[in-house]
């Protein structure tokens, strides 16, 4: 059995539409996939629905983390017991500082894991991990004082969100849309930060429009994503051939992509 | 005047009702304020302090006294008497409540610090909430004689929050030429405590008076805060801090008056409602004709964390100088559900997630506090009130 499995999966906004129309996918550690799709295919959907957005219901099929159905789990559950998500567009919190904002979700994710008992990260051991991580994505010491994305550009935003999930050492990350927005330098050091954290321990998906960010990431599996399902699935090579063909073929008649 | 004179004043005054302005959002139905035992003689329960502070001064009052427990050498900390000559030249006797504690009031302390004199650490007055049906009328005056320096904390608090008792407190600052005075006054009232307050500080030729007000209990009533900056180069400095939940309702009521060229004034209040808790908010910056060069701020900006809250902001301007730079701000706005969701996808729970985005909020107001064990105070008595969920 895959870490997050998606059985016949569909989601609905708030008003009813179904955005996401019956979705299989597994993902296990040491795994990479890509979902690539269209604007407006329904893959932030899929996402913010993974990670439990309340304005996306799962109407149908199930999402099961580790054997867990996820529609029972809050967004904090589903973080504690090791989803992650890397938002397109993350939110700012004013005078909340990114070391304050890290330490306080570790220490949610460790106490959580300690079956409730505060069992808080010793600072020096988090400051160390902390600036080691910093350095290794290229990311300026004093962001680290600075309030959680509060006035930061696109791509410190972006960064940060992978510092993050350095940190927070997920076993399932979805990425949605990390690459948009970003120069080529940013994106290969978000790529690495990607790359570093799969293996025995952590699988990703990542959500991406364009082929680009697979140059660096090398996903072992692509699914194409059109309309809310998957239409296509295949290696690396399905990416390239996306990447020269569009995704025209994939789309129903008489739409643009 | 005389006792007797006053309390007639304050007989002739009528009850504010929500048609007159000032009490437009602040409704008194079924509060009466000579329903309360006054100046009950048995004594309060003792405070519970909010702080753990060494201080130079420290005094008590209850319903039995005022108690001085330990007062500094070199300055006056002392009961104040009824025959001074300042009482009364700020807060005058002309609104019901001011009058009332003009009237009533038995126990109140003088803090006199002489020229020049500077104290390291901080004088603190505890008060204590009056016991039910008692009401305690609460009478401050200090006088910073020219160049001297110190920080005075007040701090009223109830050891039972359901004590259902009236607190009404009038306090008087003079702040004299290049003195610098911290004045620091926490509201942890019963939540079924009427509390009515009126604070007016004047101050001199280049004096700081820098301002610290914590609003976390009582059930309803109306605190004003008033400033002249009467002084040539004066500068106040107000920053607020309210809590409010269940059907709390609290109500300031601001003045930054500019008598004197070349003054300042900086009056920042942020507070954060829960429940079906409300909150109104008044500022006004009164420039008059004299008052060139006067730099004015004001803000106001409330946080909604219930569907129910609800909090009014009127901030009002007055200019009558040519010369002047007054600026002011005010929103109203709820928690962001988006907010919400971002820390919960990262392992936060519901109520970790709106207390630290509750912190984040109150952070500019925080940093804004000099006194370090003050600012920690009231930073852990905003983070309790989210329920551990």
């Amino acid at each position: 059995m895959a870490l997050l499995e998606l059985n016949d999966l569909r989601v609905s906004l708030e008003d009813g539409t179904e955005i996401v129309k019956g979705v299989d996918l597994d993902v296990s550690p040491g795994e990479i996939h890509a979902l690539m799709g269209p604007n407006g295919s329904g893959k932030s959907s899929l996402a913010y629905a993974l990670m439990g957005h309340p304005a996306y219901e799962i109407t149908g099929g199930e999402a099961l983390f580790d054997g867990q159905d996820v529609s029972e789990m809050g967004a904090d559950k589903r973080a504690q017991a090791g989803l992650f998500l890397a938002f397109q567009y993350p939110h700012a919190i004013p005078g909340v500082t990114v070391t304050s904002f890290l330490r306080s979700a570790i220490n949610a994710i460790r106490k959580a894991r300690a079956g409730g008992e505060d069992d808080p990260v010793p600072i020096p051991e988090f400051r160390k991990e902390l600036l080691e991580a910093m350095e290794h994505l290229k990311i300026p010491r004093e962001l680290a004082q600075r309030y959680l994305n509060d006035g930061f550009s696109g791509g410190e935003k972006k960064r940060v969100e992978i510092l993050q999930m350095a940190m927070l050492k997920p076993r399932i990350a979805v990425l949605d849309e990390t690459d948009s927005g970003l120069d080529i330098d940013a994106l290969r050091i978000v790529a690495n930060g990607v790359r570093e954290l799969v293996g025995p321990e952590t699988g990703a998906l990542v959500i991406t429009h364009y082929q680009r960010i697979l140059n660096h990431i090398k996903p072992d599996f692509v699914h194409v994503f059109v309309d809310g399902r998957i239409v296509e699935e295949g290696g690396p090579e399905l990416a390239h051939k996306l990447e020269e063909e569009g995704y025209e073929a994939f789309l129903p008649e008489g739409a643009e992509a | 005047m005389r006792r007797a004179e006053l309390l007639e004043r304050y007989r002739a005054l009528p009850m504010p009702t929500t048609t007159d302005e000032s009490w437009r959002f602040t409704d008194l139905k079924g509060f009466d304020p000579d329903a309360f035992v006054q100046n009950g003689h048995a004594p309060g329960p003792g405070p519970r302090t909010m702080l753990e502070i060494d201080v130079a001064g420290l005094a008590t009052v209850d319903g039995g006294g005022l108690e001085i427990e330990r007062a500094p050498e070199g300055i006056r900390f002392e009961l104040l008497d009824e025959s001074h000559p300042q009482l009364g030249e700020l807060v005058a006797a002309d609104e019901k409540f001011a009058a009332q504690n003009a009237a009533q009031w038995e126990h109140g302390l003088l803090v006199h610090v002489p020229k020049g004199v500077v104290l390291e650490q901080p004088l603190y007055v505890r008060v204590a909430n009056p016991p039910d049906g008692e009401a305690l009328f609460w009478r401050l005056l200090v006088v910073a004689e020219p160049g001297s320096r110190f920080s005075l904390i007040e701090d009223l608090s109830a050891p039972d929050p359901e004590l259902a008792g009236y607190s009404n407190a009038v306090v008087e600052l003079f702040v004299g030429q290049d003195a610098r005075v911290e004045y620091v006054s926490l509201q942890n009232l019963a939540r079924e405590t009427w509390h009515f307050a009126s604070h007016r500080a004047r101050v001199g030729r280049d004096a700081e008076l820098d301002w610290v007000a914590g609003g976390f209990g009582s059930k309803k009533g109306k605190i004003r805060i008033e400033n002249d900056l009467a002084g040539q180069g004066a500068t106040s400095r107000v920053t607020g801090a309210y809590f409010a939940d269940g059907d709390q309702h609290l109500d300031y009521d601001t003045l930054q008056e500019h008598q004197a060229p070349n003054t300042t004034s900086d009056f920042a209040f942020k507070g954060a409602l829960r429940d079906e808790a409300t909150a109104v908010w008044r500022g006004m910056i009164r420039v008059e004709p004299d008052a060139q060069k006067t730099n004015a701020y004001q803000e106001n900006r409330n946080l909604l964390l219930s569907p129910k809250a609800h909090a009014d902001s009127i901030p009002g301007l007055e200019i009558q100088a040519n010369d002047v730079r007054c600026t002011h701000g005010a929103t109203v706005s709820q928690v962001d559900r988006e907010q919400l969701f971002y820390a919960m996808a990262r392992g936060l729970t519901q109520s970790d997630a709106e207390r630290l985005i509750l912190r984040g909020f109150f952070q500019d107001v925080l940093d804004r506090i000099e006194l370090e064990p003050v600012r920690e105070a009231l930073g852990e008595a905003l983070e309790a009130r989210i329920p551990q969920g």
